[in-house]
């Protein structure tokens, strides 16, 4: 592995540039059973306002970038070494059976269910990123936006890995497919309906009684 | 259980999870299976899964409390002379289908009509239901109910193992809330067991499922090739589909589906078919309708089952008040008669595949279970989508508890030398976990089949100038318009420092770790601010009760849109 660290990485499928931090509030995280939010963070002591931050950047947002500035230093220090494949342990060149493979070893190591006890918390950390590095690796479209921007060493940003395929065209397919089952569904259920009274329509037959 | 009170509650706190992950574990959690209308109990006996059997040799227990004066008892000491005994009035059973739902639920509607009383007054609150003890209706809650059974079960585990037994796994419905399933672990609490993993019943299969491959693949030579299965359950109450991808036994549960839609659906639909002013006939729910009712139900259910088996069926049955029923029933008409319940199966398993995106060539194996897989309309409908023959290796009856109790020893800690417990499930979030914003939007944080554990966040705004508060209100679903949803809680975001609208950011981020635990996390940054504006929220959910119904109306009507938020539009710098 090459990542000595444990990071917490948040990361938002919604949100364009993806981003990656942790935040704990400093009260409640000394007495939580939760291993994944009781992250112990190896940087930055705690700032004022009761707030741990830590470990986080986004690319491209003009504003509210607190997170960034709080832990450039430490990341682009990690970073370097810590792109997907590596963290897969994988070559780049690795073929989606491999792709799979290893995610499902790490799973085996690094899963709350399975790690030791006493590391649950670091391990949590690194199953989240062999996850991120999964999802972003087995999805070829967006393994290619990643291999690009590695290739300019942009890979750090995690620009849109995360939301990238959500509306866009991998999905095309499969909707068409599903669209035409239901409108084939709808036809035959109202060719078959007219003798009798549905199941949905009883159920509002009998609401309109009840509440009258 | 002689004259001891039945059960004791342990705690009534709505944290009561919290003490998930610092619970000792002293002792190899079992594995319930707890059906709408069988339950059984698995655990593994440190070289093999074993199914506990009750004083009468049974492995499937029914699911019913019957109260009797002052001493309920439920169906794993009770003997019912026969099926009728069920149906008097005085046993509650079907509780899987009521807990946790709210009086304004159809499926309770629908529920109207079973022997014991259940009252709805429509207005957003927990269900009235009652049993018939002296002709006198005594009022109880499904969880009560619920609690009363699992103590049993308790005691017939404690037994047969000869030691306490307080940690459970518990499959669930993939279609339950995590309000309804913060219900299930109230009953859990009240029989004073502790909740280690509530597991959706497909993927306790899915484990066990894992398990067999990794034994294949290990007899054989090579293997270790990544196989994705389907598998459909279908119960009395529940509906649920999962596509899990396999290998060097992890199970990666790649998508969920489920619906309340079950055997009982079916049973009811027929039974409207035959009598079908029933509604009106028993509306009253006096001694002699329960009576009526009783024996109606007991042939429908029997001409079903034995519909399975053969073409058509003889139902010849006197109801007793001046109706007799003499009618013969094919397959044809069951399947007709209960069209929309197998439309709504197909478009299930439609839907699961559409999510794991897995394509039906790339599909290894498919597995049914549950009473409902018996049905051939059922098996028909998923070997021709999937076109494959059915799995043969798992036993539809047993093949959930035994994947629970699985679970139970891995969770537990517990190794085997042999290997059989190298196991993993990744589990899915079955429901996308959002907020109200953009008007009555719902914006999902956490998506639909997400692994867990997982943490995510989305970044929303204030929508008027100067908005000093927010709030953020917590939905469950997959629906578009917010409310249309399951309503989880609502917390109030204060301290925004004065500005335009849309300049404060309000980050909302949700966590949930291995447990299931949900947290939702929120919290102000101001523009170039180097801190965040005030200490963060952390909320745990869910912090509704049982009065819910009528939450997010009140918070409209106090509040109007003066609190909301709307997502964050973020410039795309290439």
């Amino acid at each position: 592995m090459c990542c000595s660290h444990s990071y917490g990485f948040l990361t938002s499928k919604t949100e364009p540039l993806a981003a990656l931090f942790t935040t704990v509030p400093a009260l409640s995280s000394q007495n939580r059973p939760d291993p994944v939010a009781k992250v112990s963070f190896p940087v930055n002591p705690t700032p004022p306002q009761g707030l741990k931050t830590r470990v986080g950047y986004r690319v491209g947002s003009g504003n509210g970038s607190v997170f960034t500035r709080a832990a450039v230093q430490d990341v682009v220090s990690v970073a370097e070494e810590s792109c997907f494949y590596d963290l897969l342990g994988i070559p780049k060149t690795g073929t989606q059976l491999e792709i799979k493979q290893a995610y499902k070893q790490l799973a085996r190591k690094y899963h709350p269910d399975v790690s030791p006890p006493d590391r649950v918390e670091e391990y949590t950390q690194r199953f989240l990123r062999v996850q991120e590095a999964y999802e972003i690796l087995s999805d070829p479209n967006r393994r290619a936006l990643y291999d690009r921007d590695m290739a300019k060493g942009l890979h750090f940003a995690r620009r849109r890995y995360q939301n990238y395929d959500e509306d866009m065209e991998d999905k095309s397919q499969w909707k068409s497919r599903w669209q035409n089952q239901v409108s084939e569904l709808k036809r035959r259920s109202n060719y078959k309906d007219s003798g009798n009274m549905s199941w949905g329509a009883r159920m509002r037959r009998q609401q309109n009684e009840s509440s009258s | 259980m002689a004259a001891e009170p039945a059960y004791f509650v342990a705690s009534d706190s709505e944290t009561s999870g919290e003490e998930k992950s610092s619970f000792p574990i002293k002792d190899v959690a079992i594995g319930i299976d707890l059906g709408t209308s069988q339950c059984s109990v698995a655990f593994w006996n440190g070289s093999q899964l074993e199914l506990i059997r009750n004083t009468r040799n049974q492995k499937l227990l029914r699911s019913f409390v019957t109260f009797k004066n002052e001493t309920p008892s439920g169906g794993v000491s009770n003997q019912l002379a026969h099926e009728y005994e069920m149906l008097t009035g005085a046993t509650i059973f079907n509780m899987k289908r009521l807990v946790g739902r709210l009086d304004t639920d159809p499926v309770v509607h629908a529920s109207k009509n079973l022997p014991f009383l259940v009252q709805s007054l429509n207005i957003g609150v927990r269900p009235f239901i009652a049993a018939l003890v002296n002709n006198m209706w005594r009022s109880t809650t499904p969880e009560e109910v619920l609690a009363i059974f699992l103590v049993e079960l308790r005691a017939l585990a404690e037994v047969h193992l000869k030691r306490p037994v307080t940690n459970v796994v518990l499959t669930i419905p993939v279609s339950f809330s995590r309000f309804q399933l913060s219900r299930i672990e109230r009953a859990c609490a009240m029989a004073g067991l502790h909740v280690l993993r509530l597991m959706p019943e497909p993927t306790a299969v899915a484990l066990l499922y894992a398990q067999q491959q990794q034994q294949i693949s290990q007899e054989s030579t090579g293997g270790g090739n990544e196989k994705n299965a389907l598998i459909f359950n279908m119960g009395a109450g529940y509906c649920d589909v999962a596509v899990t991808a396999t290998a060097g036994g992890v199970s990666q549960i790649k998508a969920l589906a489920g619906a309340t839609i079950g055997g009982e659906d079916i049973l009811q639909n027929m039974m409207h078919h035959l009598v079908p002013d029933m509604d009106n006939l028993f509306s009253s729910h006096g001694i002699e309708e329960i009576r009526t009712f009783g024996l109606l139900r007991v042939a429908t259910q029997d001409a079903i089952h034995k519909l399975s088996f053969q073409e058509s069926v003889q139902i010849d049955v006197d109801l007793g008040n001046g109706t007799k029923i003499c009618k013969i029933l094919d397959r044809n008409e069951f399947e007709l008669v209960n069209l929309k319940v197998f439309e709504k199966c197909e478009s299930l398993v439609w839907r699961c595949l559409h999510d794991a995106k897995v394509e039906l060539e790339d599909l290894d194996d498919v597995i049914l279970v549950g009473g409902c897989s018996y049905i051939p309309k059922i098996r028909s409908i998923v070997t021709s989508i999937c076109k494959k023959d059915i799995y043969p290796g798992m036993n539809p009856m047993e093949a959930a508890v035994r994947g629970a109790a699985l679970e139970g020893a891995v969770a537990s800690g517990i190794n085997d030398p042999s290997g059989s417990l190298d196991l993993l499930t990744i589990q899915a979030t079955p429901l996308s976990i959002g907020i109200r914003a953009d008007g009555i939007s719902f914006i999902p944080v956490v998506h639909q089949n997400t692994a867990i554990p997982t943490r995510r966040e989305v970044f929303f705004t204030t929508v008027h100038d100067n908005q000093t508060e927010a709030l953020i209100i917590v939905y469950e679903g997959d629906e578009k318009v917010a409310e249309m949803n399951h309503l989880l809680g609502y917390f109030k975001i204060t301290g925004i420092p004065p500005a335009p609208k849309g300049v404060p950011e309000i980050t909302v981020c949700m966590d949930i770790d291995a447990s299931n635990v949900l947290r939702v996390f929120a919290g102000i940054v101001m523009p170039g601010a180097q801190q965040p504006a005030g200490p963060f929220m952390e909320v745990r959910m869910p912090t509704v009760d049982d009065g819910h119904g009528w939450c997010a109306e009140a918070l409209e009507k106090n509040y109007g849109t003066s609190k909301d938020l709307v997502t964050l539009q973020r410039k795309i710098q290439q």
